[in-house]
């Protein structure tokens, strides 16, 4: 989960409402953000992807101000259609990234710490809504660097300016190669010859998305009036960025003009509420407590939602950014916010339902017992396991490989189809203990089928200087009669590099080779640096005691 | 303290009741057990305080060859005035007799006793008894010594054996350190007869022998699978590799959102699920994602084989196959996630997932039903937070205070599946769902602070836990 950094002072400050700093903190957690360190006045606060307005002090304060009862209902956002603003589309994006929309804020302020806070909340817009620039991404510009009206449309890569945080000049092939966005997010455009640009009326670069701002239009402290626009390959993608982004300059004081768009299939955007109107029944019987419907609408006002009671439905106004909100069990959750976990009384209903452990369970449990029995230690490993143990070391036929695609973790890359080599890995990480040492593992192991077939083995090993091939088949034998009364025999059976030469041999249930037994080979116990003898086995109890 | 007796303690003890300070070589020959026997014994007893070891130097005298020589034929002295019975004799007729250095010693020493007296005769000296020479306390000793080693305590004339000592060869001096043994107080009155003899030292450390047991975590496990039983709970299986569809679509997650990304799923190579579910199971989810997400749903998407990232996918398979009326199931086991491995995350963990339909399918009793869980885990004191799924809504997680750390901890997670997810499978029902991962609650178990001790199967770490 995404974290954010703020300052309790200016949330407070925020808040207004002579709020305290402990109230502050014990609401927090009741808007679903969790608190994940404090030191002194700084917190850092875990917020849910689905809510990017809580990436900032400003919509947590709008937040918490419904929680808390300070301000409720929906903040209205007005539109100016004042001044002349207007972006026109040119066709030469269609193919490549076809909308843009974008707004005017004016005449606020943002101060260094609110600046850090929309850069971060920016990314996490481009990592998530925008699913890493690809679908969406968002510009902030300084709209009195700008001559409107302004044109989206395309240049080749030899096209230059200078990007954000420069000096001088560069081509767009430059500023793909040396910057870092360039180098991130370069893959997003890479398979066209012209890229997507944004040109003002005075043919200054403003922008070149998905990539990079101009250094031109670069938002500061002294920034009055801003221009926000949104590219993108997913219109709805586009303009649910831009109501967040709208929201929280909202919240920090700022006016809103309209940005006209023109051009094939573009619009202008309206950042429309959205209405539903529903039976509130459906709410009581969900969370399970008899609520009136005007209830119901404070808690969704505490929300900062709008509601009222018409007829025996509700209707709920839902603001643009909003865009979490479904259906009625999204207004559900919304109310058993308003309402306050907390006061949500929990109720334990007898079960009508007798529980019941799967037979597998069972019968798996029944040979851990036994072997337990024999003297013999669980241990626990993972499916998920290395070539170098499962096939390497232990010189097994790795031709039915199955792999896991960009594994972080070299140790892990390898679905399992055998239990033996992570126990010999045990035994030699194990060396320095004292012997003698005696493993056991249930577990599923993994072959191809269709697509693929997992089934439950059982291994046991023996380590120490004296055991034999007589012990464990002994152990093996005894394991099967036990509980279960399974017979089974073992036979002469082809050479196999994990076993000495002519101590080992196939384990036969009702003429069903069902797993080998042997001592294992020197060449594999000097692989895993084990200085003793030992002994193995490893059978399928998937068929022969369970299907 | 119980007093219990090794043999050879009891034996010396006795011993030395009757017979008090002994040396080892006495104990040795009283008890008839071996020198080794005794030393070690005596140690024993000492280091319990029941004996006194007194260190101390012995000296002995022996006649040496000129002793023997005297015990039988006299001092030289006294071989003189023997040889004088009868009448004087010169210095050459002396000197004759009493061959090498005799003669000086002889004259000396009879002179000094005042035996003699000598005169000038012409030029020759003549020797003549002068009284008559009694018994001198050197001749007591050397025949009071005769052929024993007596001890300096037996010595009744010092000053005779410092005469003796300084004539060469007559005594031979020995000093040598002995022991001697002696019991406190404590043992003087002891008991021994009381002590049955086959009691052993039950205080005494013995070494260490391990036991045969199943592994921590799944202890933890089954303790888990147990409440879910109890609380009516019956277990479902399913497999740990799942196509996209299972996993990610039918829990309406977009296929486009990060977490189903090459860097958060494990993806198998090469493989997939031709069917991954029934044509209207597929047709309906793909209309709900078109609807709701607003994008082009791919079958392909959903044909990708992944490791299961949660056990969700195996109840909500369960629900849409079986679309149960009532019922309370549970599925438990391996789910994996691609991160990179550290102390608080693993590649592949345990979770476990409850879900409820049918009757009592409200959030308090969701809520309840958790309350109920922690209360058999014995964890009491619980409250509830919102919180986020994609696939649940209301979302809630439960917060457990824990004492030894001093602060609240987020354990499971629990919600209504969305009709998002529900309807495009057939279910009508609210469908309620609860469950996390197991590691978390073995960590507070087992009070580790690294999850992967888990995995490594240290054998000091099983055979000690």
């Amino acid at each position: 989960m995404p974290v954010v950094e703020l300052n309790i002072n200016r949330i407070r400050k925020l808040v207004s409402g002579n709020v305290t700093r402990k109230q502050i903190l014990d609401v927090l957690p009741f808007l679903g953000l969790d608190i994940e360190s404090e030191e002194g006045d700084e917190i850092r606060i875990e917020y849910s992807p689905n809510r990017p307005d809580y990436s900032t002090d400003y919509g947590i304060a709008t937040g918490l101000q419904g929680l808390l009862g300070i301000k409720k209902g929906i903040q209205k956002t007005p539109i100016k259609k004042k001044g002349n603003y207007s972006i026109k589309v040119e066709s030469t994006v269609t193919k490549i990234r076809p909308y843009v929309t974008g707004i005017m804020a004016s005449n606020g302020k943002l101060d260094d710490v609110a600046i850090k806070q929309l850069m971060n909340m920016q990314e996490d817009l481009h990592d998530g809504i925008g699913r890493k620039r690809k679908k969406s991404s968002i510009g902030l510009h300084d709209a009195d660097k700008i001559s409107f009206p302004l044109t989206y449309t395309t240049v080749s890569r030899e096209h230059k300016f200078v990007p954000l945080n420069g000096s001088t000049e560069q081509t767009i092939n430059e500023i793909l190669a040396n910057t870092e966005v360039g180098q991130n997010y370069g893959s997003v455009i890479e398979n066209t010859k012209n890229v997507p640009i944004i040109f003002d009326s005075d043919q200054n670069t403003i922008s070149f998305p998905p990539i990079i701002n101009s250094a031109l239009t670069t938002v500061t402290s002294n920034t009055k009036n801003i221009l926000i626009e949104v590219t993108g390959i997913d219109k709805e993608a586009a303009e649910d960025m831009l109501s967040v982004v709208v929201s929280i300059l909202q919240t920090a004081g700022f006016e809103f003009n309209e940005l006209k768009i023109t051009g094939n299939k573009n619009s202008t955007p309206q950042l429309k509420e959205k209405t539903m109107i529903y039976d509130p029944k459906f709410t009581s019987e969900i969370i399970g407590i008899e609520m009136s419907p005007s209830n119901m609408v404070t808690c969704l006002k505490k929300c900062r939602l709008d509601a009222s009671v018409k007829g025996k439905k509700i209707t709920c106004i839902i603001p643009r950014y909003r865009f979490d909100i479904f259906s009625p069990m999204d207004l559900t959750e919304e109310i058993a916010l308003g309402y306050g976990i907390a006061n949500i009384e929990p109720k334990l209903s007898p079960s009508t339902t007798i529980g019941q452990k799967n037979d597998v369970t069972i019968k798996t449990k029944l040979i851990s017992q036994t072997a337990v029995g024999l003297g013999f230690l669980e241990a626990m490993n993972s499916s998920l396991t290395s070539k170098k143990v499962l096939y390497e070391m232990t010189k097994r036929d790795s031709s039915q490989i199955i792999s896991v695609l960009d594994s972080k973790s070299q140790e892990h890359t390898i679905l399992r189809d055998s239990l033996l080599p992570s126990l010999l890995d045990n035994l030699s990480k194990n060396i320095h203990e004292s012997y003698p040492q005696k493993l056991f593992e249930t577990g599923v192991v993994f072959s191809k089928g269709k697509p693929i077939d997992e089934s439950i083995n059982l291994a046991i090993i023996i380590a120490y200087k004296d055991t034999s091939y007589s012990e464990i088949k002994a152990i093996m034998q005894s394991l099967l009669r036990t509980n279960f009364k399974i017979n089974s025999e073992t036979k002469t059976s082809k050479n196999n590099e994990l076993f000495s030469k002519g101590r080992h041999a196939d384990i036969f249930v009702n003429e069903k080779k069902v797993g080998e037994i042997g001592e294992i080979d020197s060449n594999i116990l000097e692989n895993f640096r084990i200085r003793t003898s030992v002994v193995g086995f490893e059978i399928k109890l998937s068929g022969l005691i369970f299907d | 303290m119980s007093q219990v007796f090794h043999d050879i303690e009891k034996k010396i003890l006795e011993t030395l009741q009757k017979v008090p300070n002994q040396t080892p070589e006495q104990l040795s020959t009283n008890t008839e057990l071996s020198i080794d026997q005794v030393r070690r014994g005596i140690e024993w007893l000492r280091l319990k305080d029941l004996a006194i070891v007194d260190e101390s130097q012995k000296v002995t005298f022996s006649l040496g060859p000129n002793g023997l020589d005297s015990l039988k034929n006299g001092l030289p002295e006294r071989k003189l005035i023997n040889m004088l019975k009868d009448e004087p004799k010169t210095f050459d007729q002396i000197r004759s007799a009493l061959s090498g250095a005799g003669f000086n010693v002889a004259i000396a020493n009879a002179k000094k006793n005042g035996w003699i007296k000598i005169e000038k005769n012409n030029s020759e000296s003549l020797v003549s008894i002068k009284e008559k020479p009694i018994e001198t306390p050197e001749e007591k000793l050397l025949s009071f010594i005769g052929e024993k080693t007596i001890s300096q305590e037996q010595v009744s004339n010092p000053l005779a054996m410092k005469i003796l000592l300084s004539r060469p060869n007559y005594i031979i001096e020995t000093s040598e350190k002995t022991k001697t043994i002696s019991l406190t107080d404590a043992a003087l009155s002891l008991d021994t007869s009381a002590s049955s003899s086959g009691a052993i030292d039950v205080e005494a450390d013995v070494p260490s022998v391990f036991a045969a047991r199943t592994h921590p975590l799944q202890d933890t496990i089954d303790e888990i699978r147990e409440i879910f039983v109890n609380l009516g709970f019956s277990e479902i299986l399913g497999n740990m590799t799942q196509s996209s569809f299972w996993n990610f679509d039918a829990l309406f997650t977009p296929q486009d959102h990060p977490a189903r990304e090459l860097q958060d799923t494990f993806y198998l190579e090469n493989l997939e699920s031709k069917n991954p579910a029934t044509s209207s199971q597929i047709k309906n989810v793909s209309s709900s994602h078109n609807k709701n997400w607003k994008y082009d749903w791919k079958l392909s998407e959903s044909q990708k084989m992944v490791l299961r990232t949660h056990t969700t996918c195996v109840t909500i398979k369960y629900l849409a196959e079986q679309k149960p009326e009532n019922a309370r199931i549970f599925s438990l086991g391996r789910v994996f996630r691609n991160e990179k491995v550290s102390y608080k995350h693993l590649v592949e963990f345990n979770q476990i997932e409850g879900i409820v339909i049918g009757n009592n399918t409200t959030l308090r009793d969701l809520m309840g039903i958790q309350k109920e869980f922690y209360k058999k885990l014995g964890l009491t004191k619980i409250k509830f937070w919102p919180t986020f799924f994609p696939y649940t809504e209301p979302s809630l997680q439960t917060m457990v205070y824990n004492e030894k750390l001093g602060k609240w901890i987020e354990l499971f997670g629990m919600g209504i599946f969305r009709p998002e997810v529900t309807k495009p499978l057939g279910i009508d029902k609210p469908v309620l769902a609860w469950g996390g991962g197991i590691e978390r609650i073995a960590m507070l178990k087992y009070e580790l602070d690294d999850v992967r001790e888990f995995y490594n199967n240290n054998l000091s770490w099983l055979r000690s836990a």
